[in-house]
């Protein structure tokens, strides 16, 4: 029997984007914008992704990294105000096994003519499969990726 | 237009419960039993009571409280380990306003011929809705309720 065990964490992420809060926030509410910087880094392949941005929706997207096991993230939308606010709650499974359970508040505040954008997730991270470091660094590499995409 | 908020906050509680773990465990999972134990208060008047207890599966607990206010629960599990973990994201709703989503970690391991129960709650409580401990005093309300049901 697998060795059971959370590991409950919360960490928070600041950016300042040049972009205003509607167009960050469309880079969420848009699949085909989300995609771009949340899906498609250099060396991931996409299985699927599909997302039904709205509140009680759900979002799933499968991909591999470099030909890997089979990653999954099942997202489903619990709070979205327009240009302000988006929470979601999501799992990450690799092959059969959940890594983690994810309550995450994004908020979007205007600031001069951009956006200062907040990240926070709270996380339970299972059976030492995941930890909070490594994801943190991996929503930095994200929230850089979002940031590239608002200037394209 | 409302001033929007969102203040993140996590608390854990724990019983040791005179009861295996598989009857813990079947304490959330039978429909028939959680309906015994996973009530209001005495003036709460129940409107509305279904649970599809499976990943992915939502539960919704509506009721009208003694002062005339009607909450509502509403869940999504993200992870179930008969037995063992249940976690689900739930939104809570006064008067159809959203106040709170949560992430809730429920831990059960042997504990001599019982259970301990480890509840770990990451909320986030939003536009400036005032929780002030109330969540956590329910929440251990709801766990001396649960320990009454297995007694039985």
């Amino acid at each position: 029997m697998a060795e059971r065990s959370v590991t409950h964490t919360t960490f928070t992420l600041e950016r300042s984007y040049d972009a205003p809060p509607a167009k960050v926030f469309k880079a969420f509410a848009d699949p085909a914008i989300k995609r771009r910087w949340f899906v498609e880094g250099e060396g991931w392949e996409v299985d699927e992704f599909v997302s039904d941005f709205k509140t009680g929706g759900v979002e799933r997207s499968r991909f591999r990294f470099k030909g890997g096991e089979p990653i999954r993230n099942d997202t489903s939308y619990h709070d979205i105000v327009p240009n302000e606010r988006i929470i979601f709650a999501y799992t990450m499974t690799i092959g059969e096994k959940r890594i983690s359970a994810s309550l995450a508040t994004c908020e979007f505040k205007p600031s001069g003519a951009g956006t200062q954008f907040v990240f926070t997730e709270q996380g339970a991270f299972l059976d030492g499969l995941d930890s909070a470091g490594p994801r943190e660094g991996g929503w930095k590499e994200l929230l850089d990726a979002l940031g590239r995409s608002l200037k394209s | 237009m409302t001033e929007r908020s969102a203040t993140h906050g996590t608390f854990t509680l724990e019983r040791i419960y005179d009861a295996a773990p598989a009857r813990v465990f079947k304490a959330w999972a039978d429909p028939a039993i959680k309906a015994r134990w996973f009530v209001g208060p005495s003036d709460w008047q129940l409107l509305e009571r279904s649970i599809d207890f499976r990943i992915g599966g939502k539960e919704r607990l509506s009721g009208r409280k003694g002062s005339g206010i009607v909450s509502t629960f509403d869940a999504v599990y993200h992870d179930i380990v008969p037995d063992q973990r249940i976690i689900y994201c739930y939104d809570m709703r006064l008067d159809g306003v959203h106040i709170s989503a949560s992430l809730a970690t429920v831990q059960l391991t042997p504990a001599g011929a019982g259970t301990r129960l480890t509840f770990t709650e990451q909320a986030v409580f939003l536009d400036g809705y005032d929780d002030s401990g109330s969540r956590e005093r329910g929440t251990r309300i709801l766990l001396e309720q649960l320990g009454g049901e297995l007694q039985r």
